[in-house]
């Protein structure tokens, strides 16, 4: 059964009855992108990039950017079993789901529920499982601690990778506080993950690439390692010189691992 | 009109430098910087304050903060069991446990139950709906808070009042199967209800729900304006008029023999505001809920833009703490939020305050803080005691806004 519906609109889509706000860019496979802690603007250079090998899908999240939030929709479960009727309304047999972030978890649930339909799975510095002892936090809280310690840790190069909020639009900057409202909204207890995640992560059937920004300090490399251990045949891959958003700092390097990836 | 004595058992021993050094003396500041012998010894003297007040007919507020120099008061209910217990004649209000940052209502309403039955029916109940640093030193969700501040309420009000027991309540925020606490509490029917809040929308809701609306060190300008708002909605509703036992004020109040002496006490309780706010900017402006994303851009940027946008309209927490954190005593008084100065000079600010704003019934003083001492904290209570509170017992209920415009 199909309840999803696409509407022509180049930039929204409507899903069970939610309008989406969406990015579609490229030809070839098909892929669903989870935007991680910002949603993903069309002008992204690594899209451009990307587009040469898949025909990518990037929907904002409900209460991201400018798709809208349904007044019930308040965990990470909705927007799962959102994606879930949303891929269900898509043609394609099979597809390919990338996830950054927040959106890693996502795609890593949707990849957990799915089976076969999902032939590949790329998880781009992703959150939504515990690894550490209960003393060890894995994911650096980014509401509880000082925003600078955040910046620094989300970047390789701080200086010059880092937004600069005094040069943003009004606009854009509504927009950072919309996706900083809904992450905390979804994903502030337990903090950005699901306790029960890693015990699914051996069902994934989907041919897996775990990639990391190797200075990380949101979530390190060695989660993202531990992420790929637990998923059957996974390969984990570091992008040197990139923080917790390597298709930003290294569009290029991230676009080329993927598109590789997406081709075996 | 009444008064009331609230004290946050603040704990000014921290080094200056360590305070300096802190991005925040609240939520982070590790606890090694509070020793626990003088803690002990302050606990003494705000409780002997607290009965103090007893003999002198001023009502008792005990309040919630958590985690920093400016409250030692984290574990509220055991301070209420205590009010409760060792008062005789006053009013006791709890204003109160911060139910959004609790899991279980239900919990709640067993202490505020236990506190009415030790003091034999003088519980009143306060809500405050908590904010910026409390989230984080009790991994509270800043969003949703306000609506998990009135189902909480719902639920503790059915527990508190429902005999036939036990019921089930499944919530949006909080379930719980089986309610049905011992013991019930001692007033028959819900004890007289207290909402903290100073913004348009919430105080709409208190309005709405026809209990005490007080605002806490807001100034005329956003006194008036919460006021208004509730009117207005009670109006909207249908109600009556409300009378001025509905609205209260809480203030910074010090009183000395003379207007100098007083004026000189009194500024030692802007520490409060000069000092014990400081928070980083994660606990304040930048937390997710603080503020309506629109709001971002005069938030986010280090420098405004001529005619950029930034929300406009009321203050929001965090810029109200802003604002407070750089005041001295002359603008303190000035702006509504310290009383201080001799009996008589004390009692015409409220008095003005009270024209000003359209009346309320209820002071709620900050009576103590920072280095004002246990002696110049027991003077200054006793002189209100005897010679402003008969004053201020002279204002009777009357309609709450009777001097306002229509709104």
């Amino acid at each position: 059964m199909t309840t999803a519906t696409q509407s022509s609109s180049a930039d929204r889509l409507s899903v069970a009855g939610i309008e989406l706000e969406v990015v579609r860019h490229g030809k070839g496979r098909p892929v669903l992108l989870l935007h991680g802690f910002n949603n993903v603007s069309p002008n992204a250079p690594f899209l451009q990039q990307l587009g040469d090998t898949a025909e990518i899908l990037a929907p904002t999240h409900p209460g991201f950017g400018r798709s809208a939030r349904p007044k019930d929709f308040e965990t990470v479960y909705d927007i799962v079993h959102l994606y879930i009727e949303l891929i269900n309304g898509l043609p394609h047999e099979r597809l390919s789901l990338i996830g950054l972030s927040f959106g890693g978890w996502l795609a890593a649930e949707l990849a957990v529920k799915l089976g076969r339909r999902i032939d590949k799975l790329v998880l781009a510095d992703a959150v939504g499982i515990k690894v550490s002892d209960r003393e060890t936090p894995d994911i650096f809280d980014v509401f509880n601690k000082h925003p600078d310690e955040a910046r620094a840790r989300s970047w390789h190069d701080v200086a010059n990778s880092a937004p600069k909020y005094d040069d943003l639009e009004d606009d854009e900057l509504v927009t950072i506080a919309r996706n900083r409202e809904a992450l905390c909204r979804y994903g502030w207890h337990p903090y950005l993950y699901n306790p029960q995640l890693m015990r699914w992560l051996p069902n994934i059937k989907a041919q897996t690439l775990v990639l990391w920004g190797a200075s990380d300090g949101i979530v390190k490399p060695s989660y993202g390692e531990a992420y790929a251990k637990a998923i059957p045949g996974a390969r984990f891959e570091i992008i040197p010189e990139a923080g917790h958003h390597p298709e930003i700092e290294q569009p290029r390097a991230f676009a080329e691992r993927v598109s590789a990836f997406l081709k075996r | 009109m009444d008064a009331w004595f609230q004290t946050e058992v603040t704990y000014p021993f921290v080094p200056q430098d360590v305070l300096d050094a802190a991005d925040s003396v609240r939520a982070s500041l590790p606890n090694k910087y509070c020793d626990p012998k003088i803690a002990a010894t302050l606990f003494d003297e705000s409780i002997a304050e607290y009965l103090l007040c007893d003999e002198l007919g001023i009502n008792v507020v005990c309040t919630e903060h958590h985690a920093g120099i400016n409250s030692l008061l984290g574990a509220n209910p055991m301070l209420l069991a205590i009010l409760a217990s060792q008062t005789r004649k006053v009013q006791v209000m709890s204003l109160g446990t911060l139910v959004t940052l609790r899991p279980d209502p239900v919990r709640i309403a067993e202490e505020y139950a236990t506190a009415d039955v030790l003091s034999r029916g003088r519980l009143e109940l306060g809500f405050v709906k908590s904010g910026l640093t409390e989230y984080a030193s009790n991994q509270a969700n800043p969003i949703n808070n306000g609506e998990r501040y009135w189902e909480a309420i719902d639920l503790i009000s059915k527990a508190l009042t429902y005999q036939d027991g036990p019921f089930s309540w499944e919530g949006k925020h909080f379930t719980h199967r089986h309610v049905n606490i011992w013991p019930r509490p001692y007033q028959q029917g819900l004890p007289r209800m207290w909402a903290a809040t100073g913004d348009a929308s919430t105080s709409a809701d208190v309005g709405r729900r026809d209990i005490v609306q007080i605002l806490v060190l807001r100034g005329p300008e956003g006194t008036k304006m919460a006021f208004a708002a509730n009117r207005k909605a009670r109006r909207e509703a249908g109600m009556p008029k409300p009378t001025t036992d509905r609205f209260a004020y809480a203030a910074l109040v010090a009183v000395g023999d003379t207007h100098e002496e007083g004026l000189r006490v009194g500024a030692k309780l802007l520490w409060f505001l000069n000092t014990s706010l400081k928070s980083a900017p994660q606990f304040g402006p930048l937390l997710p809920g603080n503020a309506p994303p629109e709001a971002a851009p005069g938030i986010y940027r280090t420098k405004p833009r001529p005619n950029a946008g930034g929300g406009g309209g009321q203050l929001s927490a965090s810029a109200n703490a802003q604002l407070l954190m750089n005041i001295n005593a002359e603008q303190a008084m000035q702006r509504g939020i310290l009383f201080c100065g001799s009996p008589d000079t004390v009692y015409e600010q409220i008095k003005k305050f009270y024209d000003t704003v359209g009346g309320f019934d209820h002071l709620a003083m900050v009576g103590r803080s920072g280095f004002m001492t246990h002696e110049e904290t027991k003077k200054s209570l006793t002189l209100f005691g005897k010679h402003v509170l008969p004053r201020m017992r002279e204002i009777k209920t009357v309609t709450a806004g009777f001097n306002q415009p229509d709104v």
